[in-house]
This record gives C-alpha cells, structure tokens and sequence, in this order.
C-alpha cells in the first residue's frame, strides 16, 4: 500500500486562480480578447469597407447606420476603428516575434558565453539603447524606405510598393530593431544567473552539448521573467506604433491605424466641436484603454507568475 | 583489475581578485577497474576540484588546469578535444552531486532528464529511453516508477531525488561513477539507503566508485583504498585498513583522533587539530601542514615533503612518519 499525497490542485490551476483574482488584469485580458476577436475578424464585424467613402454623409455622429460616427470623407468611424485594431495586432505580434528571435539568441549567447561575445551584443545593445527610438524609425524612414520602394518600383513589385504592406515592414524593422536590445538584456541576466545552479553543471556533467543546455535547461527556466517582460511591452508596442503613425512615419492613410486616424482628424476638426468626440476622442479612448489592458493584463500576469509570500 | 585511470601531476587554480588560488597542486593518484577509492579531506582541500578537473567541467575562466595528465582509455582526457570530452561525460565517466535539491532541473520531468543521457550517448529513440528510464528508476528503489517518471523534482523527496540522481548518472553503464559527497546533504538514515544503493549497483555493474566525503565514518565502509587530502596535496594514500589502522601523516591521525568513539570512555575528550587550513592564495613553501603540526622539524618549514612509498602499499607525504608511528605505537 502506498500513501502519497498529492497536491490538491496543479501549479498551472492555481496560476489561473491567483490571476483571476485581479480585477483589472482580468478586465485588460477581456478587452486585448476583443481586440483579438475584432482584428482577425474584421472583415466580418466590420459593416462597412475601411475606405468605402460617401461624400454626401460626411462628418456624421454616431447613429445607428454609423455607430461611431463618419469622417471628413464619409467613411465609417466604426469600421475603420475595428480595421485599426489588425494594423495593432499584427504590428504587435509581428514586432514581439522579431524581438523574441533576435533578442532571446543573442542574449542566451552573450550570458552563457561571456568573455568577447558578451561584450560585442551588450554593446550593440547599449549603442540602440542610445537612439531615441522615433529618431531611428524617423532614420530608417527617411533613409532606407524610399530607397526600397524604388527598388521594388524598378524589380515590377509596384504592387508591393504601393500596397502599403512597405509601410508596415518598416515599422516592424525599426520597432523590433530596437526592442531586442531590452529582451536581449533581460535574457542575459537570466542566463548569468541560471547558468551557476547545480543542474547544469550536473547536465553538463552528463555531456549535454552547450546549445543543448541552453534551450533545454537554461531558457525554460528563464520563462517567467521574460514572458513578463514581454506582456508589459506589448501595451508599449501599440503606443509606438500609434505614436509613428500620428507623426505620419508610420503606417501611412488609408491604411487604418488608429494612430494615423487620431492625426488626420485632429489636424482637420482641432477645436472643432462636438465632431472633436467621435472622430478624435474616441479613437484616442480606444488606443488608450488598449494600452491599459496590456498594462493591467502584464501586471496581473507578473502577480500570479511571481506570488508574493506575504499576501 | 587493471587500471582504469590515471592522474598525473595535476595542477589547478582559480584566478580571482584576491590573487591566484592553487586548489590542487600537483595531485596524482590512480584507479582500478572495479574498486571503490575513498577521496577524504576537509573542506577546500581539492577533493572536489581534483576530480571536476578530471571531467574538465571547471570553469575556465576563472579557473584553469595549468598541468597534468589525465590518462582514460589510453587517451588524455585533458587534451582531447571538446566532442570527445562530451561522449565521456555521463556515458563512460558519471558523477553524482552533493545537493539533490538542486542538482535536478526544476521545470523538466523525470523522464526528460533521466533520458537525456540514454538518448544523447546511447542513441536510444523517445520511447526506447523512457522504458529503460522506467527500469533504472525500479533499479534505485522508487516505488510506482512508472507512474513517477512523469513527476517533476518537486513531487520527490530529497532522498528520492538522489537516487534519481543515481540513476540518471548509472543510466550509459559507466566504468567510473564520482560521488562527490552525495550523502551529505541527507539524514543518517536515508545515508544509509543511498549508501546500500550504490553499493549493490556497484556490484552489478562492476565499476569503479570514487567517493569524495569529508565523513570518514562514511567512507571506512565503503572504500578499497582511501586517499587523504590536504590543502591541493594529497598527503597520504593507503587500504582502508592501514588508513585507519596504522595513520602515518600527522594530520591522518589528527582526523581520526577527533572523531568521538562509541568505545571511548566515558568523559573521554576529542582532541581537535588546532589552527586552521593554510590560505590556498599564499601556500608557504614547506609543508602545507606545517603550522599545525605536533611532529614538525625545521625541515618541514623549509621542504614539501612528496608523497613516498613508507610501508606496503602505503605512501605518505611527511618527513617524520616514523615519528608518528613511534608514538602512536606507545
């Protein structure tokens, strides 16, 4: 016969429990869920074309055809809001996946491997850290986007060059360019500290291979912290990109972007009430509570990952 | 029995901001297929770091083997080159660590870590491994192994856990396991189960056991021949009998002579060796045992004395052994 005592619920339940136990994380969860919802299915929520103009219904309030109104060219304020939250999504979760891929390696590497090698990233990464990150998107803006449109004009991908998809992978490049520096820091801590605990040296007494160790045995044990490193700056990824696009270097009209709609309107309407609401304000309240939920939602993710003993 | 390794002139040190500390200097001793060789000395004294220097797994920077050999299967296990070294760790050569609380990954299961060895040296496919990891983990002694092998570490006790240990470093069937004080860290009685564990697979697997432990009660045991470390030297080497039975080197004797006995009388006083191990940064020219030493000659202040065959299969690294022996015959 054997006794065993079993723990009555499993480390993942209770994570769930402690994070739903947070109010305002489970609130920001809900909202980044229906921005999820809205981004992927856009084309079906959203009742009319992003850029579907009527130039006899302009400037409109919010009415029941209309539920958030119409802008200066009568396209449908609701709609292009849903069509936004895509652009922030994919800009999000495209900026994430390129930090993560450059960021993760190269500070796994410059922890584990010290020496020249860790000084060579950490400097790399201190050189980004030094940019003002709109001055280096301005940069590459300026610099590399037109010089690319015209090659892509000159290889018959005109297409491609107007499509505004250019738009996007420069605001990806330039986000993500400066984001790994962060992650790739983080990760190094990390790796720095894992790397002294006794199981790796017992792995390696095992002859584990060093690439090995690191993805096996050292990188999951670095998860917590960066999974929540990695939420916190999501909030901060849809705010640069509304930042990019308000200053017009990011993602360029008709393409919706809630940045870009803020600017177009408040430059048009400024001081223009009551079209200042619905046209200016509530794509500002719809990227700010964005923002919020990703705040409240990383916080809450970092309380039930990292427990505090006391409470 | 043959000779299964060999350790010549091994030399290692740390480079650190205090200076340069010699952990082990010029330390040869060697193994035999099959015999359990006891590693026994204070803490700082080399044990450890002599024989993480034989599996290369010290840190180099900041530390360094500066010199020796260490002879393996006719090969140099100090100069081969890195896959080498790695098909020799955990498949022909394993170790077993002090501390099973942390010696195992947190975040992978039983399964993952014990079959990584099976897998990596052994070629064995995912399934192949976890049967066999099955059957290595009834070989320990834990109860309901098939259903434990998906548990995490923190599901076991600390006994369990080094067994699992065991397992995992037992798994490739090596020629030398190195227990570097796997029983410290547990209570007297699991000590004891551990103890009977290792023995039995011992037997088995007919390897050869080098058993680092400051615990010479441990250590009278289990061992064939027992060598005694002091500051990085190895200052004396002999049978587990003559260790015990005939203590050559003063600090020998100090150790055994401070250990309490049940046959002692009543009221009886432990006589501990006074002073402390010498500054590893600053090793004085002599004998490293020089300042604490009841037998100590000029000599001794200015000579190291080597490691010298004094008796039958017994050497000891002291200019006064006869000494020592004279008296303690008294």
């Amino acid at each position: 016969m054997t006794t065993r005592t079993r723990l009555r619920s499993s480390s993942r339940v209770r994570l769930v429990r402690r994070f739903l136990a947070n109010p305002p994380a489970v609130l920001g969860a809900l909202v980044i869920f229906l921005m999820v919802i809205a981004a992927i299915f856009a084309p079906w929520i959203a009742p009319y074309a992003y850029d579907a103009q009527k130039l006899d219904y302009i400037e409109k309030p919010p009415s029941a055809a209309h539920w958030f109104g119409t802008d200066g060219l009568g396209r449908d304020m609701f709609s292009r809001i849903v069509w936004g939250a895509r652009s922030a999504v994919f800009v999000i979760v495209m900026v994430t996946l390129v930090s993560l891929t450059i960021g993760v390696p190269l500070g796994a590497l410059a922890g584990y491997l010290e020496g020249w090698v860790d000084t060579l990233i950490m400097r790399l990464a201190d050189i980004l850290f030094a940019f003002p990150g709109l001055l280096f998107v301005f940069f590459i803006s300026a610099t590399i986007k037109p010089g690319v449109t015209n090659w892509a004009r000159a290889s018959g991908l005109s297409e491609l060059a107007n499509s505004g998809y250019l738009d996007y992978a420069v605001v990806i490049l330039a986000l993500g360019v400066v984001g790994w520096a962060g992650l790739a820091r983080l990760v190094r801590a990390q790796v720095l500290s894992i790397k002294q605990r006794e199981y790796v040296l017992a792995a390696r007494a095992l002859g584990v291979p060093t690439r090995r160790i690191i993805t096996r045995h050292i990188l999951p044990n670095a998860l917590t912290p960066i999974i929540v490193a990695m939420s916190m700056s999501l909030g901060d990824i849809a705010l640069s990109e509304g930042y990019l696009s308000f200053l017009g270097i990011g993602l360029q009209p008709p393409a919706p972007s809630w940045g870009n709609i803020i600017a177009e309107n408040a430059g048009r309407y400024w001081r223009q009430f009551p079209q200042m609401i619905w046209l200016v304000f509530i794509p500002g309240l719809v990227l700010a509570t964005v923002v919020f939920a990703f705040n409240f939602f990383g916080d809450g993710l970092n309380e039930a990952l990292n427990p505090e003993i006391e409470k | 029995m043959g000779t299964l390794l060999e350790v010549k002139n091994l030399r290692t040190e740390f480079h650190t901001q205090d200076g340069v500390v010699h952990a082990v200097n010029g330390v040869s001793f060697h193994v035999d297929e099959g015999e359990t060789l006891g590693l026994v000395g204070e803490s700082g004294c080399g044990k450890s770091v002599s024989m993480l220097s034989v599996m290369r797994l010290i840190p180099m920077p900041p530390g360094k083997i500066v010199s020796g050999q260490v002879m393996f299967q006719g090969r140099d296990l100090l100069q081969v080159d890195d896959e080498e070294i790695r098909s020799v760790r955990g498949n022909k050569i394993a170790m077993v660590f002090q501390d099973p609380m942390t010696s195992l990954n947190p975040v992978l299961t039983i399964n993952t870590q014990v079959s990584e060895a099976l897998e990596l040296h052994l070629g064995m496919t995912k399934p192949q491994a976890r049967k066999r990891t099955i059957e290595l983990l009834k070989m320990v002694g834990i109860p309901e192994a098939e259903r434990r092998v998906d548990d995490y570490p923190h599901q076991f006790s600390g006994g369990m856990r080094q067994r699992v240990m065991i397992a995992m470093a037992l798994s490739c069937s090596p020629q030398l396991l190195i227990a570097d004080e796997p029983t410290t860290a547990l209570d007297v009685t699991i000590q004891a189960q551990i103890i009977d564990i290792v023995k039995r697979l011992k037997r088995e697997l007919g390897m050869a056991i080098v058993w680092i432990t400051h615990d010479l009660g441990v250590i009278a045991g289990l061992a064939d021949r027992i060598n005694v470390m002091y500051a990085g030297f190895v200052i004396e080497s002999a049978t587990t009998k003559e260790i015990f039975g005939n203590p050559l080197h003063p600090y020998t004797l100090g150790l055994l002579g401070s250990i309490p006995r049940l046959d002692a009388a009543l009221k009886a006083k432990l006589t501990p060796i006074e002073g402390l191990p010498p500054d590893l940064i600053a090793l004085p020219k002599g004998c490293p045992f020089y300042e604490r030493c009841r037998y100590r000659t000029d000599k001794c202040a200015e000579e190291n004395p080597p490691l010298e065959l004094a008796t039958l299969r017994h050497w000891v690294a002291c200019w006064n052994w006869q000494d020592v022996r004279k008296q303690r015959l008294q």
